[in-house]
């Protein structure tokens, strides 16, 4: 079985916010849409132990997805490999999966005309993973720090199994009990 | 981001598809006690379908593409396919319940179905008060509605409102006394309806009691409550920017001046509390609806609140197309 994953790792992450341009760009997104924002948190402390904390924020890919529970159509679904993804075409805009979601992650446009009000997430890129398999999500291929691996948790070679296993990581808002697929490495963290 | 996904389309079927639930579940609970006296709900039961089918239109018109709508019922197990399909039920034997209510011949070959149509009808129209709740309680992302008691109150309000539009709207056309009879083969007599009526105000009394109990445990204890988002979002009700509508629309107006105006009695009083009542269940839901705040990670307001906004020139621009050479 294959499960995709994301590490994010907040200790090279320096908020440029090219990751959400990148997303932008490729999945041609409505200007009131963003999949992935940089999020930054601070100036905490005090000098000169000031540290600035960055979060890139994405859809997490919940094992236990609400927003797949929720759809009354059946569009939002869960691939087998662990990609959660809208179905456009069956989707009605209720927008109960937007207000299921407890990260943020769905998104209606208002600006899209009136017939394709659908809801929109990311999907870790699956159309262009369908195009090529070994292609990565755009914003993995653009950090140009290397602050996003993106990889397969179930292969216990990949570069994902070793760092969660080997490092110290968190995953967001574990309470909901959703089990997200999105593992933070914190950025005065690290250590295990 | 404080940007409110479900605004006021929600809110109003949310109320209707409650009231419309209520009618019908008073019409089936009197149909069973006083046997035949359904009938004298014809008019609230109209109503009923009225309410219900203008809430179903609120609901798909909110929709970004109703055209995929009818896909709900084909698949998943999802709250709002059940709601759907209880709405659905309640519509078509409601209607035909009322059908065979008028007083024309050509009717006449349903009043046999009358009984298991308004018992249909009336039971799905409670689940239907029950769902409205659990479709907010159900979406665990918001700390104010993922709680137990949403589709108490709710259901609580929905009977509220549902007795006291039946007080108002109570053997009206096309109810007809001089051509009635009841199930026991007696003329009804007006003075059944009488007691339907008082019996009508006197259970309004008790739940906008009840109603005004769970709404204030509700907002207080929820005041008081370990999750921060929550906390915030009653404070706002209690003593905040929301406190004018639930304090002197929901609490005084809605539920306290109608119940002194029921244990007044008197003509006046009687026709001018429901329409509190309806009022004041109006306002609830809302207030409720527009309750949805979500846990932030930190930081994530900063970067929301940074972004252009709806009024900002050259997003405008943009939906104009005007970025196009």
């Amino acid at each position: 079985m294959t499960r995709y994953v994301m590490v994010m790792d907040q200790r090279r992450c320096i908020g440029c916010q090219s990751c959400s341009v990148a997303c932008r760009t490729w999945n041609d997104l409505p200007m009131d849409i963003v999949y992935n924002p940089v999020v930054t948190e601070g100036v905490k402390g005090e000098w000169p132990h000031v540290h600035v904390n960055y979060t890139p924020l994405i859809c997490m890919h919940c094992e236990k997805a609400p927003c797949t529970l929720c759809c009354p159509t059946g569009a939002s679904q869960k691939d087998d490999d662990g990609t959660v993804w809208i179905d456009y075409k069956k989707c009605m805009g209720c927008k109960v999966c937007v207000q299921a979601c407890p990260y943020g992650a769905r998104d209606t446009s208002e600006m899209s005309p009136r017939l394709e009000r659908y809801a929109r997430k990311c999907t870790f890129c699956r159309d262009r993973r369908q195009m090529n398999p070994e292609a990565k999500p755009y914003c993995v291929d653009t950090c140009h720090q290397k602050a996003r691996i993106f990889g397969d948790l179930d292969d216990p070679e990949s570069e994902v199994s070793r760092i969660i296993g080997s490092v110290e990581t968190v995953r967001l808002m574990e309470d909901f009990g959703t089990e997200p697929q999105i593992y933070y490495i914190p950025a005065l963290g690290g250590q295990r | 981001m404080n940007k409110h996904y479900w605004t006021w389309p929600i809110a109003i079927y949310l109320f209707l598809g409650g009231l419309g639930g209520g009618i019908l579940s008073f019409a089936l609970v009197f149909d069973i006690l006083v046997p035949g006296s359904g009938e004298i709900f014809a008019m609230p039961v109209f109503i009923a379908l009225v309410c219900l089918g203008l809430g179903c239109f609120f609901l798909v018109f909110e929709l970004g593409q109703p055209t995929v709508f009818l896909r709900v019922f084909l698949t998943a197990t999802a709250i709002i396919k059940w709601g759907a399909i209880l709405l659905s039920v309640a519509l078509i034997f409601g209607f035909v319940y009322w059908v065979s209510c008028l007083p024309w011949d050509f009717v006449a070959f349903l009043i046999p179905l009358r009984g298991i149509c308004l018992a249909l009808a009336g039971i799905c129209g409670a689940l239907v008060m029950v769902y409205t709740g659990v479709l907010l309680a159900s979406l665990k992302a918001h700390a104010f509605w993922s709680t137990p008691a949403l589709p108490v109150l709710f259901t609580v309000s929905a009977l509220s409102t549902g007795s006291a539009l039946c007080a108002l709207a109570l053997g009206m056309w096309p109810f007809d006394p001089a051509t009635f009879n009841n199930a026991a083969g007696l003329i009804v007599s007006l003075h059944e309806k009488e007691l339907i009526y008082e019996a009508l105000h006197l259970i309004d009394m008790v739940l906008i009691g009840v109603e005004l109990l769970v709404l204030l445990m509700y907002v207080l204890l929820l005041r008081g409550s370990g999750n921060a988002v929550a906390r915030a979002v009653a404070t706002r009700w209690v003593s905040g920017k929301v406190a004018p509508a639930f304090w002197g629309g929901m609490v005084i107006a809605g539920l306290l001046l109608p119940l002194a105006l029921y244990s007044g009695g008197g003509e006046a009083a009687a026709a001018v509390a429901p329409v509190l009542v309806l009022a004041g269940g109006c306002l609830l839901r809302f207030l409720v609806v527009f309750a949805d705040d979500r846990r932030k990670v930190p930081g994530e307001d900063r970067f929301y609140r940074r972004l252009p906004h709806h009024d900002a020139e050259f997003l405008t621009a943009w939906k104009n197309k005007e970025h196009l050479y």
